[in-house]
Parts: structure tokens; C-alpha cells; sequence
């Protein structure tokens, strides 16, 4: 059985300049990234993890390589079609959630089919409820986020994620932000929505959030420095387990 | 659902979610719409009032005075003063001039049966009344028979039936002007401020001859007032002035005139620049409100809009355009200055009413200065509402998430 490639790269290279000095962030990355794949990407601060995750997710270009999303090559794509690719086929979730303010968690779940222009949506209202449910936030639909505690948060933020049915899901230090009791419920809500079929990229620098992945790229210097499938991946149990050793 | 509908729905949750932010940013537009609003009317109005008054003075006036000059910080007297034979002349000669009136002024103490109070006393002859277009209310004017008689008769103003009558009918009563008895016949018509803010039915009028030879006991006069036949013949009137008094002076023709004729229309002419000095100076006050204002706006507006580029930020990673920022920007930017803009008109026009009800000086509310005060902070609210939004729509995602 061959599994569909969601991500393909060739030789992807960043380049940042700043003035005179060029900074090489990342270096022919080859990479390839299957349907149902379960990705933590690691890294120490400066070795490209967030570069590499913003060009897949479309929100930078890379300066030469190629990128194929989907069978479909955007690093040609312009600003608007980018809008689109990422609307689409990516969800984002983000270390500091950010969710609108003041406003409800089911009014923020639905923002990215207001961005839709496919049509296909049509009742907001459900999709949007329904991915709540999915994230276990049936009962908080109508809170606004400055009421919920951030693991919620980081719950609407992956709702909103899920909302349109994306090709892939990437996070960015999804549990930055989170103590380890909500970090361990968030990385087992990946681990529950990748059962499910979905494809995630999550970039984490605390190794026990990363075993819950499938697989572990291991970054440095804009180099992928190992690539290997986790075998001994951690659970909610185990990691509960473990969190008590440790305190 | 079409992309504008869903736009314009997420403008308006997010002014609805931030209640305050919205209130603020209105605020600023309200403020300076009514500023502007009442400056510019107030100075509309004070220009338009004073040329009212001054007009209504009729344009055909002439006031006749002894040259004076101004030495050493007073006025000093230069020619003859003038008297009964000039006007005399004056009356038997003149073509141009129909109307004449001598005048003589007096400050005195005026008693009557509910109060007293110090006035100034017109001593004129019956055609006063025409030349100055003065009107009664109540009872008549005086006629030249009474002049002739030296008939201890008055008409007084409304501010002197006030202090002195109470509000009542003063015709037939008896008022005491420097101890001596006058039977008022008339009542002025009210006339309200005058152009130098002085009380114009503050006024008492008896016959000249009356004042002299009861009050006064000279024989001077402080002015000949007269009206020129049409305003066209004002000129001719002046002329003709001239030459009679310079005759009845026997000034010689090397001789400088002792007298000097000020005409209706050479008040006007000046009074008209020192309005529109008056109207430079409130534009400029009207300006600065407007600058202030739109400074305000610009300000609510920048602060709000950079305080939301982490938004805009991530609208953009979850897939908006360039242009759904821009558009939901632009309908929030429109709304808060459209309804901030129509929120300062009308409390402009309650200013202006609310000053009228304060001093009695009423403001035209000008529908240029709602046009002027609208229209540039509502420029000024879109302008800067839109442009930041645009900086920030442009900006890469990334920058914009980063954004602190």
C-alpha cells in the first residue's frame, strides 16, 4: 500500500539576509512527509525547526529548492493563492494560542471558513461545534477565551485548526506555554487526532511531548541531522506515569 | 454567503468585542466633529451678527462731528463746535439730506417708580427716529412742535422699562431724569447688543431743546446725524455737507476742514475688515480644533490598529487574503468614523444651542462647518484606520505573528 505524500521537499534552502550578513537557516532539506504521519520536529533554538515549519506552512518561501503540498508546488504560488493553499490545507496552531479576544470559543473555531472561498462550507455553526467536540470542549462552546485556562485555549486554538478539515496540522511549541499535566493532555489529543487520520507536524523542544510522535527530525545548523521512526512512543499513561517519578 | 457579507460580519464582532477600544476611537472623531462644529459656527455666527446690526443701521446714515484729533493719548478738539447755526443751515439749504438730527448725549441718573438707574440721555429732533430706523412699541415719538416747546416728554428703551417700570406700560408715568420730572410717551422697539456689545435699549430719547435748556444749559451739539436721500447719494450729501458747513465756518480755502462726516458705509467698510479679521481668527481657532481632533483620531486610530497586528497576524496564517484585512479594516474604520462623525454633528448643534441658552448669543449651527468638521475626521479616521491596517496586511505573516 502506498500512502499518499502529503509534504515533498527537494533541496529546500533559506537564506535570510539582514544587510551585508547572510544567514544560511536552512540547507538543502529533503524531506518527505506521508498521509497519516505523526512528525515532531526538534531542534536546539537557531537550528531552523521554525523556518522549516513556516515554509511548509506556507507562510515563507524558501529561497531555492522545491516544496510540493499535496501535489501541488507552492513555492511558485503568489501571495493570494499562498492565502488560499493555507486556508485550505494547513491548520495552525500556535505556542501563545492566538485566539481573538473577548470573543467566543465557537466564534473563533469558525474564522477560517469565514477566509473559505471554495464554498463547501456552509453551516459554520456545526463544523465549528463539531470540531469543539472533537478537542472535548463541548461543554465551553459559548466561553469566551479570556474565560477558558490555556490548556483549553490551546484546545480552541486546535479546534479552529481542524475546523475545515486541513490536509495537515502544524504546531509550533504547541505546549510552550502549558504546564506538564495540560502539555501531556494536549500531545495525547494529537496522539487521538492522528488515530483519527490526521497528518501533524509539531515542533516541541521537550523531548517527552516529542515521544508521543511517530517519527523525530532531528535539526541543527538548517541540517537534518537524524530522521528516525520513535519506537518506544509515550502514551498519556506513561507519561502521567513518568511525571510523577520525576516530581 | 459572499466573502464582503462574512467580512463585514467579522468587522462588526470585532468593534462589538471591544467595546472600549471602539468607544475610544469614536470619541475621538465625536470630539473633534463638535469642535470643529461650534468653532467655526460661532465665528460664522458672531460675523453674520454684527453685519446685521450694522446694516440695520441703514446705509444712508451721516454723522456729522467737530474734527478731533488724537494728541498725547486724548482727543482734543480742533474746529468750532458745532450748534444751532449750523444746523440751521444745514436744514434751509440742503437738497442731498432730508433728514437732520442734532444730538446731544448726557449721562445721568434716572429715577422712576420701581427703580433708578445711570443712562445716557439722547436729546434729538423728531426725524432721530427715521434716520436711525428706530421703531415704537408703545404710545408715539415726539413731533417738532415739541421740540419747539422744549416739552419735558421721553421714550425710553426696554432695559430702562425693565429696571425702571418693572416690565409694566410706562406711558403716562412720570420718570425723574438729574431731579428734573419727564412724562414718558413712547417705547423703543428692543434692539438687543449692539455691534461693541453695548446695550442699545439702554436709551433714553427726549427732544434736544428739552436737554439743553433743562439739563445741559449749553448750546453745543455733540453731532449732526442726517440720512442721505438713497445710499447712491451719499457721496453728494457728503459733498454738500461740506460746503455748506465750510461756509458757516468761513474757512478759508487753504483751510483744513473743522469737522468730520463719517458716512454709514465707511463704518461698514471698516467694521467689514475688522470681521474679517474676526473670521481669520476664528478659521484659524476652527483650524487647530481640526488638527487637534484629527491628531486624536490618527492617534486612537494607529494605536488601536498596531495594537492588532498579532491579529492580522494570524488571520493571515489561518488563510486570509491580503485584501479580507484590508476590507474588514475598511468597514471598521468607515463605521467608527461614520457614526463617531454623525454622534459630533449632533452634539455640535447641542452646543451651539446650549451656549445660546447660557448667553443669549445665538449660534447658527452653519452647515459648512458640519460639512468641514464632518467630512475631514471622517477623512482622517478612514485614512488612518486604513493605512496602518494596510502596513500590517502587507507585512509577511511571520513578522506579523512576531509582532509584539
Amino acid at each position: 500500500m502506498t500512502l499518499k505524500k502529503v509534504i515533498e521537499t527537494k533541496k529546500l534552502s533559506r537564506i535570510f539576509k539582514n544587510g551585508d550578513i547572510e544567514v544560511q537557516a536552512l540547507t538543502d532539506i529533503d524531506l518527505v512527509i506521508e498521509e497519516g504521519e505523526f512528525v515532531a520536529i526538534m531542534g536546539a533554538s537557531g537550528s531552523g525547526k521554525s523556518t522549516l515549519l513556516h515554509i511548509i506552512g506556507c507562510l515563507d518561501r524558501p529561497t531555492s529548492g522545491a516544496y510540493d503540498l499535496g501535489g501541488i508546488r507552492v513555492n511558485t504560488l503568489n501571495k493570494n493563492e499562498l492565502a488560499d493553499i493555507r486556508n485550505q490545507k494547513i491548520g495552525f496552531i500556535f505556542q501563545s494560542y492566538n485566539l481573538l479576544s473577548r470573543t467566543t470559543a465557537l466564534e473563533n473555531v469558525e474564522l477560517p471558513l469565514v477566509y473559505d472561498r471554495t464554498g463547501k462550507f456552509s453551516n459554520y455553526e456545526k463544523l465549528a461545534k463539531k470540531a469543539l467536540e472533537q478537542v472535548g470542549l463541548a461543554d465551553r462552546i459559548y466561553h469566551k477565551t479570556n474565560e477558558l485556562s490555556g490548556g483549553q485555549q490551546q484546545r480552541v486554538a486546535i479546534a479552529r485548526a481542524l475546523v475545515n478539515n486541513p490536509a495537515l496540522i502544524l504546531a509550533d511549541e504547541p505546549t510552550g506555554n502549558l504546564d506538564s499535566k495540560n502539555s501531556i493532555d494536549i500531545a495525547d489529543l494529537f496522539v487521538r487526532l492522528n488515530n483519527e487520520g490526521k497528518t501533524i507536524i509539531i515542533i516541541t523542544h521537550e523531548e517527552e511531548i516529542a515521544k508521543f510522535a511517530k517519527r523525530m527530525i532531528y535539526l541543527r545548523d538548517g541540517r537534518i541531522l537524524t530522521d528516525e521512526i520513535i519506537k518506544n512512543r509515550s502514551t498519556k499513561e506513561s507519561a502521567l506515569k513518568e511525571l510523577e517519578i520525576t516530581t | 454567503m459572499t466573502q464582503f457579507f462574512k467580512l463585514f460580519k467579522v468587522a462588526f464582532q470585532a468593534i462589538n468585542k471591544n467595546r472600549s477600544r471602539s468607544l475610544l476611537t469614536m470619541l475621538g472623531i465625536i470630539i473633534g466633529v463638535a469642535a470643529v462644529i461650534m468653532t467655526i459656527s460661532a465665528g460664522e455666527g458672531a460675523s453674520k451678527q454684527v453685519r446685521d446690526q450694522i446694516s440695520g443701521l441703514g446705509s444712508n446714515l451721516m454723522m456729522i462731528r467737530t474734527k478731533t484729533e488724537h494728541r498725547a493719548g486724548v482727543n482734543v478738539r480742533m474746529g468750532r463746535p458745532l450748534d444751532k447755526h449750523d444746523y440751521e443751515i444745514l436744514k434751509k439749504n440742503a437738497v442731498w439730506m432730508p433728514q437732520l438730527s442734532p444730538l446731544v448725549a448726557l449721562g445721568a441718573q434716572v429715577i422712576g417708580p420701581d427703580g433708578n438707574k445711570s443712562s445716557t440721555i439722547y436729546g434729538v429732533s423728531s426725524a432721530y427716529f427715521n434716520i436711525l430706523n428706530r421703531d415704537i412699541v408703545l404710545g408715539k415719538t415726539f413731533t417738532d412742535e415739541d421740540v419747539k416747546t422744549a416739552n419735558k416728554i421721553c421714550v425710553i428703551g426696554e432695559t430702562i422699562r425693565e429696571e425702571l417700570f418693572s416690565g409694566r406700560d410706562p406711558v403716562g408715568s412720570q420718570i425723574r431724569i438729574n431731579k428734573v420730572p419727564f412724562t414718558v410717551i413712547g417705547l423703543l422697539t428692543a434692539q438687543g447688543q449692539g455691534v461693541m456689545g453695548q446695550d442699545q435699549d439702554d436709551i433714553i430719547i427726549a427732544p434736544y431743546t428739552t436737554i439743553q435748556n433743562r439739563l445741559y444749559g449749553g448750546t453745543e451739539y455733540n453731532m449732526i446725524m442726517a440720512s442721505a436721500t438713497s445710499e447712491n447719494a451719499i457721496d453728494d450729501a457728503k459733498f454738500e455737507a461740506t460746503i455748506l458747513l465750510r461756509e458757516a465756518h468761513k474757512l478759508l480755502p487753504d483751510q483744513d476742514d473743522d469737522f468730520d462726516i463719517t458716512t454709514q458705509l465707511e463704518i461698514q467698510e471698516v467694521s467689514g475688515s475688522v470681521m474679517n479679521i474676526l473670521t481669520i481668527l476664528l478659521g484659524a481657532i476652527g483650524s487647530i480644533s481640526l488638527i487637534v481632533g484629527g491628531v486624536g483620531i490618527m492617534n486612537i486610530m494607529l494605536v488601536s490598529v498596531t495594537e492588532r497586528t498579532r491579529e492580522i497576524g494570524t488571520r493571515l496564517a489561518i488563510g486570509a487574503r491580503e485584501s479580507d484585512i484590508l476590507t474588514q479594516f475598511l468597514i471598521e474604520a468607515i463605521s467608527l468614523s461614520l457614526v463617531g462623525g454623525i454622534i459630533g454633528i449632533i452634539l455640535g448643534i447641542l452646543g451651539n444651542q446650549l451656549v445660546y441658552k447660557l448667553t443669549n448669543f445665538i449660534i447658527p449651527t452653519s452647515v459648512s462647518s458640519i460639512l468641514i468638521g464632518f467630512g475631514f475626521s471622517v477623512f482622517v479616521g478612514v485614512a488612518f484606520g486604513y493605512f496602518p491596517a494596510r502596513k500590517a496586511a502587507k507585512l509577511n505573516p511571520i513578522d506579523a505573528l512576531r509582532y509584539e
